[in-house]
């Protein structure tokens, strides 16, 4: 039942930003709704399961966060191009290109190579954002988390259609809560990864600073934590809250707690008072908005009232 | 998951190991050979795996060694805009130039009417309306653009035998990609297919998109001409153009004192101009453009002495000798040929891991020389809309990477249909309150420099 009222939001609603964005957020926020694997409720997961099926549905209720996900790779780029993980070196992969253009590569036949990025993205639902990742030259491997079973059947199938996804270890799904990682992670992936992703996951956890505390023990030194999510302002809560929920209805009550929703001078606040993270300028924001017949956008100050993009990058040592 | 036997398992992969290409074009005409090159050019898409499939032999086309004196009657008239394209794919600069003729101007009139709408670039500035240019010198250039990037699988005088969908062998799961196969049994599997190959597409038909439209029930004849000697000199050159009631005759320049001529008209006409001997056929093309469209239709019927007729009529009408094109004097041996003309249009030009350009997206009337340009833009188009995707990561043959392709090219195309369509319907009709409505159109865009400069933006394709 509520998984088709998601499904029809995008074609009922005004498009304002944070309502397009609600049911982006519904189904991702499932595995982190609690900080411990055994407190997942079973009930939220099959709801989730029944929208899984549309995931890769280009017309189904997904579609706002495939049309989002160029904006996403921008974002990751931008703290990209404040500091790598690794400094250049004569040996890493496309060094010269890495100022000017870190991720956007090309398609095609390529191998895991030696200077490529390692992405951790927790949350990662059908594998929007992990397989565009896995899919650029500037890659070297993606692991994406996500504690619902039935949606990484998906995502798992999905990637099976890509022959340059199977090929080399590039992507692979954990099934687990972020939580229980750690014990999942091969090889040089324990040291850290050079970009841990979190999209719309953060608003929906109920204990955030733990939650950043577990994400954050995956990021390598100069590496960043990449995340977006929705400002705690009216508008947001008229929209997401007040309107959608209260008013029409469709989108099931209780999915967002606006109470929950995260500012991003709050965010910045929890990183400055972080040791050894985001100096130099390794903090960045970016308000974005849905405007219709334009798609997703940057927008100057957005993060005041609606979506935005944080990312902070973990000092070198 | 599933049980297997490994050794059975073993076997399986072997059996079905996919060919795997990120783009099978099918067709190596100019739409598809642009395409394949554009690829391979582009620094973002050069490490794609293409292979291009051409039922033809192309060593025709790719050691093409033309006459002088002589050319083809199959030529298109070229914008500006996509020249620049073909120039920076590189291919222009293998196109051999001293056989390509620009125009600068156009003159265009009623022929019933006589109301005239003359276009002028501004003879300083040597803006050029549109290249002519043979197809198969297009296609030399094309073809040796390939030979220089390499890279491009080529396999052509193969036909498509069948298109079905991959399989899934366990590991892979290939059942969305469209499988090639081709003469010889060897098949390919492309992640995205592009149909280039013509009106008939049989990648349309196996995407299942739908192609609607209608035929005009008229013949587009085309001839080289020559021109009587010096009748086309200085730089600037004119492309001609009048609208009779069974359709428009076109005059259109060729280097030297040559010409290529199209003329849309019925069926029945058609093939009684193709029976022509040169010098009525000559006599015919001057009809066309000087005398009243009564006279041209009395002396068609005629089965002798044509080219006399003509003279005649000649002598006792009036026209205007500095507004029509130079006299034809002979028509190149061989070269009277006709073809049906036909409008079409595909219901969409994408699917799960499908795009179709050129004439397997659209059939267009030959009024306004947009054909090929259309089928030149559909690749500019498709090319961006493919190193987007790369970019971002996307699959290139999903619907979402490939929607920008036709949501730029669709309309674009549909209009462009539209209006030459309703050109023809509009110029089809011998009513006096319509042919006194549309000339005084004519006339009165003749008069406005500034309209006039937009229409002939439109049709240069400006960039």
């Amino acid at each position: 039942m509520s998984s088709r009222l998601l499904r029809r939001l995008p074609q009922t609603l005004p498009l304002s930003t944070p309502l397009r964005r609600a049911p982006l957020a519904f189904p991702l926020s499932r595995q982190h709704s609690t900080g411990s694997g055994t407190s997942v409720d079973p009930t939220e997961i099959s709801h989730f399961d029944g929208l899984a099926s549309t995931w890769w549905d280009p017309h189904g209720s997904s579609r706002l966060l495939h049309l989002m996900n160029p904006l996403r790779l921008h974002f990751i780029q931008t703290c990209l191009l404040r500091g790598t993980p690794v400094p250049p070196t004569p040996s890493a992969r496309g060094t010269e290109s890495v100022g000017a253009d870190p991720i956007a590569a090309v398609q095609g036949h390529r191998e895991s190579e030696e200077g490529g990025l390692r992405y951790l993205d927790i949350g990662c639902g059908g594998g929007i954002l992990a397989e565009a990742l896995a899919r650029l030259k500037s890659t070297r491997s993606v692991v994406g988390v996500d504690a619902s079973s039935g949606v990484l059947e998906v995502a798992e199938a999905h990637r099976r259609m890509d022959p340059g996804l199977v090929k080399g270890g590039r992507l692979r799904y954990e099934n687990c809560v972020v939580e229980e990682l750690g014990g999942r992670l091969k090889g040089e992936e324990r040291g850290g990864f050079d970009v841990v992703t979190m999209m719309e996951v953060i608003e929906h956890v109920p204990h955030p600073h733990a939650f950043l505390y577990t994400a954050m023990s995956h990021v390598r030194p100069g590496g960043w934590l990449c995340l977006s999510t929705i400002s705690r302002s009216w508008i947001s809560y008229l929209t997401t809250v007040f309107v959608a929920e209260d008013v029409l209805g469709i989108v099931p009550r209780g999915t967002h707690d606006w109470n929950k929703y995260l500012n991003a001078e709050e965010l910045e606040g929890f990183f400055h008072a972080q040791k050894n993270w985001g100096s130099g300028g390794g903090m960045v924001t970016m308000g974005c908005m849905y405007l219709p017949g334009l798609g997703w956008k940057e927008v100057k100050g957005g993060e005041k009232v609606g979506n935005y993009f944080f990312g902070v990058r973990r000092d070198l040592e | 998951m599933r049980p297997r036997v490994s050794h059975a398992r073993r076997s399986y992969a072997t059996a079905t190991k996919a060919d795997l290409y990120d783009v099978v074009v099918v067709g190596g005409g100019p739409a598809g050979l642009s395409l394949a090159s554009s690829l391979r050019s582009s620094s973002v898409t050069n490490g794609l795996r293409v292979a291009l499939v051409e039922g033809f032999d192309l060593a025709p086309g790719r050691n093409w060694k033309p006459e002088p004196q002589t050319f083809s009657n199959r030529v298109s008239s070229l914008t500006p805009g996509s020249v620049g394209f073909l120039t920076d794919i590189g291919a222009w600069k293998h196109v051999d130039r001293d056989r390509v003729q620009a125009y600068h101007g156009m003159q265009v009139w009623d022929g019933i009417s006589g109301s005239r709408i003359q276009f002028n670039w501004n003879p300083s500035a040597s803006e050029t309306i549109a290249y002519m240019t043979e197809n198969t010198n297009l296609v030399h250039g094309l073809l040796s653009r390939l030979s220089e990037l390499g890279g491009v699988e080529v396999i052509d005088k193969t036909r498509v035998e069948n298109i079905s969908f991959g399989e899934d062998n366990g590991e892979l799961d290939l059942r969305t990609w469209p499988t090639v196969e081709i003469t010889g049994g060897r098949k390919l599997t492309a992640r995205l297919l592009v149909g280039a190959d013509g009106a008939n597409s049989p990648v349309r038909t196996f995407a299942g998109i739908e192609s609607r439209g209608w035929d005009y029930d008229r013949h587009g004849v085309v001839a080289t001409v020559k021109l009587a000697e010096g009748s086309s000199l200085g730089i600037e050159k004119t492309a001609y153009q009048r609208f009779l009631p069974s359709g428009p005759v076109a005059l259109l320049p060729l280097p030297g004192d040559f010409a290529t001529l199209v003329w849309s008209t019925t069926p029945q006409n058609a093939a009684k101009l193709k029976t022509l001997a040169p010098t009525d056929m000559a006599a015919m093309v001057n009809a066309a453009f000087r005398l009243s469209h009564v006279d041209i239709d009395f002396i068609k019927d005629l089965d002798s002495g044509i080219a006399g007729e003509v003279q005649w009529r000649e002598s006792v009408t009036q026209f205007d000798y500095t507004r029509v094109p130079g006299r034809v004097v002979g028509v190149q041996d061989k070269s009277v040929a006709s073809f049906p003309l036909k409008l079409r249009h595909a219901d969409t030009y994408i699917g799960e891991r499908v795009a179709l350009i050129g004439d397997a997206a659209h059939t267009v009337h030959p009024l306004a020389g947009q054909g090929l340009n259309q089928g030149i833009g559909d690749v500019q188009s498709l090319i961006k809309t493919v190193e987007t995707a790369v970019q971002n990561g996307q699959d290139i043959g999903s619907v979402l990477s490939l929607e920008p392709y036709y949501s730029e090219q669709y309309f674009k195309n549909h209009l462009m249909l539209g209006v030459v369509d309703k050109l023809h319907k509009l110029y089809g009709t011998t009513s006096a309150p319509i042919v006194a409505l549309r000339s005084f159109g004519l006339s009165a865009v003749d008069a406005m420099t500034g309209l006039k400069s937009l229409i002939m933006k439109q049709a240069s394709g400006g960039r």
